[in-house]
C-alpha cells in the first residue's frame, strides 16, 4: 500500500510541473474563439515555451541529482577506506608488541629445548614445532609491517613530471617478468603531454602495482595496454588495461578495499589496490575500474593538472 | 659546479669508480663508497643531498640501506639501482621511500637527470618543513 502510494506521490511530482504550461496550451482554442487568433496564438505558443522550459529543467536536474548520487556514493567509499585503513593500522600497531614478545620467547624455548630435551625421544618433534611457531611470527610480523606501511601518512610532495617517461620506466621493469610469459605491453601515450605537477615515488607505486596486477591477472599469454590521454584543459588519464580473467560484478565493488584479495592465502595482502586508491586520492585525483568477466580489465586513473611545484594539495 | 652532493653505494668497484669519473667530469660534487655499512658511516659524518644505492650488495644490502639513511637523513633522496630489478623488489623500494628504482645499465645523463630531480624533491621537502 504504502509503496503504491509514494509510486503515486512520485508520479504526481513528476506531472505537476508540467501542467501550467500544458493548461495553457489547453485554453487556447477557447482563447482563439473569445478573443480572437493573435490571443489564441500567443497562448499556444507561450504555453507550449513553458512546457519545454519545464521539461529541460527537470531534465537537468535529474542529471544533477545522479551526479550527486555517484559522488555521495564515491564520498562514502573514500571515507570508509579512510576508516578501515585506520583500523587496521591501530590494530596492527597493537600487534606488532606481543608479537615480539612471542617471536623472544620462541627464541628462549628454542635455546632451553636445545639444552633439556637433546636426545630425548620428542627432541625433534618440539624442534620441528618451534620452528614452524617461529616462521608463523614472522609471517604475521611481515603482515603488521605491511599495514604500518600502508597506513603511513606521507604527504605528497608536488614537482613537476613527465608522466609517460615515468609510466615507462615502470613499463621497462615489468617487462623483464612479462617477456618470460608471452605477455606484450602496447604503449598508447599520448605524445607532448604538458608537465604533471604530482608526487614521483608515489605515482611509480601506484603504476608498478596496477601493472603487477595485470600481469597476475593474465599469468600468460595476453597483453598489457598502457595508455596516457588528455582530459579536457585541466586533467589526464593513465588507462591500464589487461586481457586476463577479469573481475566478477560482486567483486568489483570491493577490490579498493583493504585485505580484499582473490589470490591464494600468503599470496597478497589485499593491500596494493586499496594503497593505490588512498594514493591517487591524495594526489587530487581518483581511480575506478571497469571489468568483463573472463574477459579483462581496464583501471582508469584520472589526475588533476592544475597544481603548481610544492603546492599542498590537502 | 652543481649545488649538490651526491653518494654512490656499490660493491663493483668497476662500476663504482665509471660512475664516479662520469659524474665528476660533469662538475657532480660525488663520493663513492663499497658497501652499506660504509655508507651509514659516510652519511654520519657528511653531508649528502642524494644517494644512489645498489640493490644487491653482500652485507647490508640495498633496502636496509635505504631504511638507515631514511632513519638518519630522513630529508636525504635515495635512488635504487640494480642489475637484476624485479617488480617485487621495485614495489618494496618505493613504498620503503625510494625516490626512484632504476636498472643498469643507465646513461649516465639520465641519472644525473634523475638525481637532479630528487634534489629537487629534497629542496620542496625542506622548504615545506620551514628548513
Amino acid at each position: 500500500m504504502a509503496e503504491n502510494a509514494n509510486k503515486l506521490t512520485d508520479r504526481i511530482h513528476y506531472i505537476l510541473p508540467y501542467l501550467p504550461g500544458v493548461l495553457t496550451i489547453v485554453i487556447a482554442l477557447p482563447v482563439w474563439f473569445a478573443a480572437g487568433p493573435i490571443l489564441g496564438i500567443l497562448a499556444g505558443v507561450l504555453g507550449m515555451g513553458c512546457t519545454l522550459t519545464c521539461h529541460r529543467i527537470l531534465v537537468r536536474v535529474r542529471e544533477i541529482s545522479d551526479q550527486k548520487a555517484c559522488l555521495d556514493a564515491q564520498l562514502i567509499q573514500s571515507q570508509k577506506l579512510a576508516a578501515i585503513g585506520e583500523l587496521s593500522s591501530g590494530i596492527a600497531h597493537e600487534i606488532n608488541n606481543p608479537l615480539a614478545i612471542i617471536g623472544q620467547e620462541v627464541q628462549w624455548i628454542r635455546h632451553i629445548v636445545d639444552k633439556a630435551a637433546i636426545g630425548s625421544e620428542h627432541h625433534a618433534e618440539l624442534d620441528e614445532s618451534v620452528t614452524e611457531i617461529g616462521k608463523q611470527v614472522k609471517r604475521c610480523a611481515e603482515i603488521t609491517h605491511k599495514l604500518l606501511d600502508f597506513a603511513r601518512k606521507r604527504d605528497p610532495l608536488i614537482q613537476g613530471c613527465d608522466v609517460n617517461r615515468l609510466i615507462e620506466d615502470m613499463v621497462r621493469l615489468v617487462e623483464r617478468e612479462t617477456a618470460q610469459k608471452n605477455i606484450a605491453i602496447v604503449r598508447n601515450y599520448h605524445e607532448g603531454l604538458p608537465e604533471l605537477y604530482t608526487d614521483h615515488p608515489l605515482l611509480r607505486q601506484v603504476i608498478l602495482n596496477l601493472l603487477n596486477n595485470a600481469t597476475y591477472a593474465i599469468d600468460k599469454d595476453g597483453t598489457i595496454t598502457v595508455k596516457t590521454l588528455r582530459k579536457g584543459q585541466d586533467a589526464l588519464e593513465i588507462l591500464i588495461t589487461d586481457t586476463g580473467c577479469g573481475i566478477t560484478s560482486e567483486n568489483i565493488r570491493k577490490v579498493f578495499n583493504p585485505f580484499f584479495t582473490t589470490k591464494p592465502p600468503g599470496k597478497g595482502t589485499g593491500l596494493g589496490l586499496s594503497l593505490c586508491h588512498s594514493i591517487i586520492h591524495k594526489l587530487g585525483g581518483d581511480i575506478r575500474v571497469e571489468s568483463e568477466p573472463g574477459k579483462g580489465a581496464t583501471f582508469i586513473i584520472r589526475l588533476p593538472m592544475n597544481y603548481a611545484e610544492g603546492e599542498n594539495l590537502i | 659546479m652543481e649545488n649538490f652532493r651526491v653518494l654512490i653505494v656499490d660493491d663493483e668497484l668497476d662500476f663504482l669508480e665509471t660512475i664516479l669519473i662520469r659524474l665528476q667530469r660533469r662538475n657532480v660534487d660525488a663520493v663513492g663508497v663499497s658497501s652499506g655499512k660504509m655508507a651509514i658511516e659516510m652519511i654520519e659524518r657528511e653531508h649528502f643531498d642524494v644517494a644512489i644505492l645498489d640493490v644487491r650488495m653482500p652485507g647490508i644490502d640495498g633496502f636496509e640501506t635505504l631504511r638507515e639513511i631514511k632513519k638518519r637523513r630522513p630529508f636525504m633522496e635515495v635512488i635504487m639501482l640494480t642489475g637484476h630489478g624485479s617488480v617485487e623488489s621495485g614495489i618494496q623500494g618505493m613504498q620503503m621511500g625510494a625516490f626512484d628504482y632504476v636498472l643498469k645499465p643507465v646513461k649516465i645523463d639520465d641519472l644525473l637527470d634523475r638525481v637532479r630531480k630528487a634534489f629537487e624533491r629534497k629542496a620542496i621537502h625542506e622548504k615545506k618543513s620551514g628548513r
